[in-house]
């Protein structure tokens, strides 16, 4: 491969932080010896892409696989974009220092919504086409990956392939397939169609997309063109988490980064099942790793590294059911060291708060809770099983145990959302503020500081709230006005997101393969770091939807009813869209679903359709989750609720009963279920199909149930 | 703040070279903090509200600029050999950012920002000029207030240009410093000026010490030791700080 470097080198004294394009960093690795070259791309630049995990994580899988070597690069800062365009310097791996283009496979991961604009900046930046249909037969196969890919329309024009779901194996294989059509000198349709047989690879060019009427009535989006072309494509899940090490190798970057610390992944997937989040869906099941295993990595970590800051990272650390035994031996093993160990997430409760403190050691600064609602109805709704009395609690603890300040997270915009549940946030975060006042000492009183931060509420694809509409940004703008006058308190301040790019998260979430013209006709006009708000360019985005002629405010903010067939019908997380519908349902009856790892099973359908069960290390529960359980048995029970309780039990038993069958199996399910009358029982739908042919599986199980309210139930 | 009372002082110097010249003070400065843990040496922490490993850098250089013999000190609380401990943060070294030589120092001694004020350093350019013209004055921008520097306080001893090597020694002052790729872009900018017809004025010329009659040199047969020809910018190829005194 050519080396770039000569050419860069010079460019490299005109821009700010050139730490960022050297390589050269302490565990820094080439590979010799394998003849299939694969550059994982993060696309935005060098201190927020390095320290992503999943980069780590995919270079070390391919690395450690037979003929494939793996490099990283990041998307430059603009300074150098800029030069890199006027030199025609193309843009380039870490590592070799080598063109992209050159590489046999790049793949891009897609880590939030505003990194589309920077797909495109990549691949023009590399001199490849724009689009997979005008790639030549010789150029680089493009990959896409990452947390978007679970509604992948509005990036699939830009794809060869995407890998849904966890890719430490999926990739390996996905490269070695390229690599053996390679070696057969198989056309580039050839490869497509061999990646589109593996498990959890979407080829978007081996499908037609249909027009709504023809989607609502056949269940998905797109049709396969051609026949083994998989009809639904079911998320990659690597089962072996739990057991693998945390500690693997990992490039200590010289320039400052968003997070310069080792982390150490501690646990996988989070089953609290709020309703608005993804993550929360999409991860599932939940996998631990042992204490030891944690602990020795953690160790490992730091003496190879040589960091002295540690984040045990997660979705819920705290909810790890060895969590305190983790971090007491951690205490002991690094005392002295001048070591600070760091947890992401912060539980709601005293306990999370105890955990917090045993890290904390003397310094501490601010903790960071997210109650997300401001009333208990909206925390019902949206599933965040967190009451006044767990924040109350958590506060009084925190300063008690000398914090001085607090940071609160809310959302606005959530479904059910009206201006009492505004006014519920202001008052809860006044009362939080008495309350921590309260807890210190009179001589300290004036250094107690509670903010809050609100967020436009982003409904998902793949969550309960996935048909839910999104505000629009001048309703948002009126809440957020009607907080901060509902705010009396001067010492509390509220800081607010732009909800413009809330807007175009919410259409790249929710939108189908239109969405990518949009796209592209915003690159076209400008638009990239869309998620560097200096960078943000909202008119380019305004003028993109009338050059190609598409209304971005019907895809962010049309509400729809659970039965409507949503764009990523064909992409499975495992959970049932059948359980996101019965989710929804509860939401609105303002009925909560426990914690599977806590609790019962609820039925999400992940553990079946993935056959993997929740892997825990320990058995996960805590005073305030036993409390809740309590509470919830003791209060009053609505008919609503009642006959939601019944549904809960239905589905169930459903998952229980196909829980043996492999997961092809239980795609039929839904199919049946679909025919049947609306108020159809899962669980008979489920069982009557297990004896049926199983060439019915190709059918979308992921058409949503009908749901009738008014059901014979 | 206490610090810990038998404490060892080892102080390491250590290369900044090819491409990692480009790093900044500060992301030095890290990269070796983070070389004594991964060398396991037993390093004394700091006991105050934020804990930290007691090391302390010489005077810094700027990004671009490399060094031949920088310098760390950093606080050990219990003896390990110098020979010992230059093995393990060699190991735990990458190859432009080399340890090379630990030696042990008085706890007393003064500290390696100010115990070697003077600091020799060294570029390459691109062609070798007839002349460098000096800049008598440079402009610089500090904390948004304009200062004006008198190269002439900072220089010690004569600015040496030799062929495509210019060599000098610049003394950090208590009041600031020079930076020597200030000093020497100013100059090269001056020479490139001059060089286009333009007439430069409040500058010093430095003769080349090699003999002007390579002046005049056929294109084709020009190498990076080989006079400026006209339409040639002169560039720096790189700056190295080759000695502190």
């Amino acid at each position: 491969m050519i080396d770039l470097w000569p050419r860069l080198e010079p460019l490299l004294a005109r821009v700010e932080r050139p730490a960022r394009y050297l390589d050269h960093e302490w565990g820094s690795t080439r590979k010799e010896g394998a003849d299939f070259n694969y550059c994982m791309v993060y696309p935005d630049t060098y201190e927020l892409g390095q320290p992503n995990q999943a980069v780590r994580i995919l270079v070390n899988a391919v690395n450690a696989t037979e003929h494939l070597a793996a490099e990283r690069a990041f998307l430059p800062a603009v300074d150098l974009i800029d030069l890199m365009r006027e030199e025609g310097v193309p843009m380039f791996s870490l590592e070799s220092c080598a063109p992209l283009s050159e590489f046999d496979a790049i793949g891009i991961t897609l880590p939030h919504e505003l990194a589309a604009t920077n797909v495109l900046e990549v691949l023009d930046l590399s001199g490849l086409p724009l689009r997979a249909v005008d790639r030549a037969q010789d150029d680089s196969i493009v990959l896409g990956g990452g947390p978007c890919v679970f509604n992948p329309e509005p990036y699939a024009p830009f794809f060869d392939a995407m890998l849904i779901g966890e890719g430490e194996e999926s990739l390996p294989e996905a490269l070695l397939c390229v690599r053996e059509c390679r070696r057969a000198g198989a056309t580039r349709q050839d490869i497509l169609r061999s990646l589109a047989a593996l498990p959890g690879c979407y080829v978007p060019s081996l499908y037609r997309v249909r027009d709504e009427e023809e989607a609502q009535r056949a269940g998905s989006w797109v049709e396969p063109v051609e026949p083994g072309v998989p009809e639904r494509i079911e998320k990659r899940l690597f089962s072996g988490f739990s057991e693998s090490s945390g500690w693997e190798p990992c490039i200590v970057p010289y320039t400052e980064c968003v997070h310069d610390r080792l982390s150490v992944e501690v646990l996988r997937g989070c089953a609290r099942g709020c309703r608005f989040c993804q993550a929360g869906m999409m991860y599932r099941p939940v996998r631990e790793r042992s204490a030891d295993n944690v602990v020795s990595s953690v160790l490992e970590g730091l003496a190879d590294t040589g960091y002295d800051e540690v984040s045990l990272t997660s979705l819920s650390s705290t909810d790890h059911s060895q969590i305190a035994d983790i971090l007491t031996k951690l205490n002991h093993a690094c005392d002295g060291k001048g070591v600070r160990i760091s947890l992401p997430s912060q539980r709601l409760d005293s306990f999370g708060v105890d955990m917090a403190e045993l890290v904390a050691g003397q310094k501490k600064g601010g903790l960071t809770f997210a109650p997300e609602a401001g009333t208990q109805r909206l925390r019902d709704v949206i599933n965040k099983n967190v009451t006044e009395d767990d924040l109350f609690g958590a506060i009084d603890a925190a300063f008690k145990a000398g914090w001085r300040r607090c940071k609160l997270y809310f959302m606005i915009g959530l479904p059910t959302e009206t201006d009492e549940d505004i006014k519920g946030i202001a008052s809860l975060v006044q009362r939080a503020y008495d309350r921590a006042k309260a807890a210190v000492p009179p001589e300290h009183r004036g250094n107690v500081r509670v903010s809050a931060s609100v967020a436009l509420f982003v409904p998902k694809s793949q969550t309960p709230f996935q048909w839910d509409g999104q505000i629009p940004p001048e309703e948002a703008l009126r809440r957020v006005n009607l907080l901060r006058n509902s705010v009396k308190y001067k010492a509390v301040d509220i800081h607010w997101h732009d909800p413009a790019t809330s807007f175009v998260e919410a259409v790249m979430s929710r939108g189908g393969r239109q969405a990518a013209d949009w796209v592209e006709a915003a690159w076209r006009r400008g638009a990239r770091f869309d998620a560097w708000t200096e960078l943000f360019l909202e008119d380019a985005w305004r003028r993109a939807a009338s050059d190609v002629g598409i209304d971005p405010a019907e895809i962010a903010q049309a509400q729809w009813d659970t039965s409507r067939v949503m764009p990523w019908a064909h992409i499975s997380t495992g959970v049932t869209t059948r359980y996101l519908a019965l989710e929804r349902k509860r939401a609105a009856a303002e009925t909560t679903t426990p914690d599977c790892t806590f609790e019962k099973c609820t039925g999400c359908g992940a553990c079946q359709a993935l056959d993997c069960d929740n892997m825990l290390a320990g058995v996960r529960s805590t005073p305030s989750a036993l409390a809740a359980a309590a509470g919830e048995t003791a209060a009053d029970v609505t008919p609503a609720q009642a006959a939601l309780a019944a549904e809960v039990s239905a589905e169930v038993a459903a998952q229980a009963e196909v829980g043996d069958a492999p997961a092809s199996e239980i795609a039929p399910a839904g199919a049946e279920a679909v025919g049947a009358p609306s108020s159809a029982a899962a669980s008979p739908a489920a069982a009557e199909v297990l004896g049926n042919d199983s060439s019915a599986e190709a059918a979308s199980d992921e058409r949503p149930l009908p749901v009738s309210e008014g059901g014979a139930r | 703040m206490s610090e810990p009372q038998q404490v060892f002082r080892l102080r390491l110097t250590f290369a900044k070279q090819g491409r990692l010249a480009m790093l900044s003070h500060l992301e030095v400065a890290r990269a070796l903090e983070r070389t004594v843990r991964r060398a396991g040496l037993p390093y004394a922490v700091s006991q105050g509200f934020s804990p930290h490993m007691l090391i302390a850098f010489g005077a810094a250089l700027p990004v671009g600029v490399g060094g031949t013999h920088e310098i760390a000190d950093v606080r050990l609380t219990h003896y390990v050999s110098a020979d010992k401990a230059l093995s393990a943060l060699q190991e735990a070294s990458v190859a432009d950012l080399m340890v090379k030589d630990c030696r042990y120092i008085e706890p007393k001694a003064a500290a390696a920002s100010v115990a070697f004020p003077v600091s020799t350093y060294r570029a390459l350019l691109s062609c070798t000029p007839a002349v460098l013209p000096l800049p008598d004055e440079i402009h610089v921008v500090r904390k948004k207030k304009e200062k004006v520097l008198h190269p002439a306080e900072f220089l010690v001893g004569d600015f040496q240009l030799t062929g495509a090597v210019a060599t000098f020694k610049l003394e950090a002052k208590p009041t600031g410093s020079l930076r020597p790729d200030l000093l020497l872009r100013e100059a090269v900018d001056n020479y490139n000026l001059a060089a286009s017809g333009e007439i430069v004025q409040g500058v010093t010329w430095v003769e080349n010490a090699v003999a002007p009659e390579a002046m005049i040199a056929k294109k084709a047969e020009r190498g990076l030791d080989l006079p400026c020809c006209d339409g040639d910018a002169l560039r720096i190829l790189n700056i190295t700080r080759i000695a502190q005194e």
